[in-house]
């Protein structure tokens, strides 16, 4: 009993003293990750599991020959990277992505999505 | 005059209390895209700043009749400087015999020096290389839990992920391995109490498993319910052979193979495995393992969870594609 008690108190210190920071994890993306959309989108967004530090996260896409169709520098919101996209035409393009939490954990990952049904 | 056996612990809880005190740093077995949980019943190949608090295992021997054995572990792994890391930890046990009689006690105390031979994100590849230590006489020894004398395992780990085959591979690039190899050297080689010799071990094992997480972002969200998305199905095992100074000692290979799944959190992850022994020797019946296991590099980021040397609070550079 002693022993259980011991635990629990260890562990409620350790996690109620826990920052609310982490590695930023990809959560979700729009298009979703390795879906197949019927018209381009104008936009990749990314949603991460932390909040990020907008100068040192950054997402770029290029299409199957790795020419950019991206427009630059990525919009960063809180736990959000939004980067615009040039006008793309059927294929299946890569989204390569970079992101670094605010308590500076670095993370990073890919994956592609296809327009057109192809 | 020579410490006693609490004494001992009694220092290592000390050095433990230190690098807690004094550590400062950031993060677990990432290799690129690739998160790589900390697996129960093998090593990972990552120098982290982690806790496993507790591990328990409970399993039956494979005396006749068998006897009831619950181990309880903790282990400490800390960063020294990014790619070079210390772990310790300790067991104790209970084992039950059918007739009533019943032996319990703490292991020898367990340290390693780890050093992160290779990081390799592109290839999901990580090799390490460390130096586990098993102090002998820190342990129960009277109780036969623990044993006199100390042994040194030089042992290699590895990792590697599968998300650099092509994209027509598809689903199957989820997979990963990790493995180890060690040779376990006792300090002595005669056991005056037993009358036997104390060999020298081969000890190995594997694990293969298959990572939701990196399904669902780097290959295809299904839009699976969360919990799933958080699952990483895994079947480990471990195995030891002895393989020099075992005259009149059993040659049989023991080990045991564990299929089981670890649920990854943000700050800690969760695992449960059965254990099914490779043979009567390995123990008797199904078993299980159960593993809370922390990361303290999330978990505090600013203070304990950073390396203690060299973990800079100095921005990145910044990112240019």
């Amino acid at each position: 009993m002693r022993l259980r008690v011991l635990m629990l108190s260890l562990l409620s210190m350790a996690l109620g003293s826990v920052a609310a920071h982490a590695h930023a994890v990809l959560d979700h993306a729009s298009p979703v990750v390795g879906s197949t959309v019927a018209s381009a989108p104008r936009e990749v967004s990314l949603t991460f599991t932390q909040n990020l530090e907008a100068d040192f996260s950054s997402v770029r896409v290029t299409d199957a020959n790795g020419a950019r169709v991206d427009q630059g520098k990525a919009v960063v919101s809180g736990n959000t990277m939004r980067v615009g996209l040039k006008s793309l035409s059927a294929g299946t393009y890569r989204v390569r992505w970079q992101a670094l939490s605010v308590d500076t954990h670095k993370t990073e990952g890919s994956f592609t999505f296809t327009v057109g049904g192809r | 005059m020579l410490c006693s056996s609490s004494c001992l612990r009694a220092f290592a809880l000390a050095l433990l209390f230190v690098a807690l005190s004094a550590a400062e740093a950031f993060a677990h077995c990432f290799v690129g895209p690739r998160f790589l949980p900390a697996t129960l019943a093998t090593d990972d190949p990552c120098v982290a700043d982690e806790i496993s608090l507790p591990t328990v295992a409970w399993s039956k021997t494979g005396d006749v009749p068998a006897a009831t054995e619950w181990d309880i572990s903790v282990e400490l792994s800390k960063r020294i400087t990014e790619d070079l890391g210390i772990s310790i930890g300790d067991t104790w046990s209970n084992i039950h015999q059918p007739g009533g009689f019943t032996q319990a006690g703490f292991g020898n105390l367990e340290t390693a020096l780890q050093y992160q031979l290779l990081k390799n994100g592109p290839h999901e590849l990580a090799l390490l290389l460390e130096l586990v230590v098993e102090w002998g006489g820190t342990g129960a020894v009277d109780s036969g839990l623990a044993t006199p004398w100390s042994t040194l395992t030089p042992t290699f780990v590895f990792g590697k992920g599968f998300g650099d085959l092509p994209d027509s591979f598809g689903w199957l690039r989820a997979f990963a391995i990790t493995g180890q190899i060690g040779y376990q050297i006792p300090t002595r080689s005669f056991d005056v109490d037993s009358g036997s010799f104390i060999p020298q071990v081969l000890v190995y094992g594997a694990s293969i498993q298959y990572s939701m997480p990196y399904l669902k972002s780097e290959i295809r969200d299904y839009q699976l319910p969360d919990f799933i998305n958080h699952l990483i199905p895994i079947v480990e095992m471990q195995l030891s052979t002895p393989v020099a100074n075992n005259l009149g000692n059993s040659p049989i290979t023991s080990g045991t193979i564990n299929p089981g799944v670890i649920w990854v959190g943000t700050y800690f992850q969760v695992g449960a495995e059965a254990v099914f022994p490779v043979n009567h020797a390995s123990g008797t019946g199904v078993g299980f393992l159960g593993q809370l296991h922390l990361y303290l590099d999330d978990m505090f980021p600013t203070t304990i969870g950073r390396p203690l040397l060299g973990g800079s609070s100095a921005p990145p550079q910044q990112v240019k594609f």
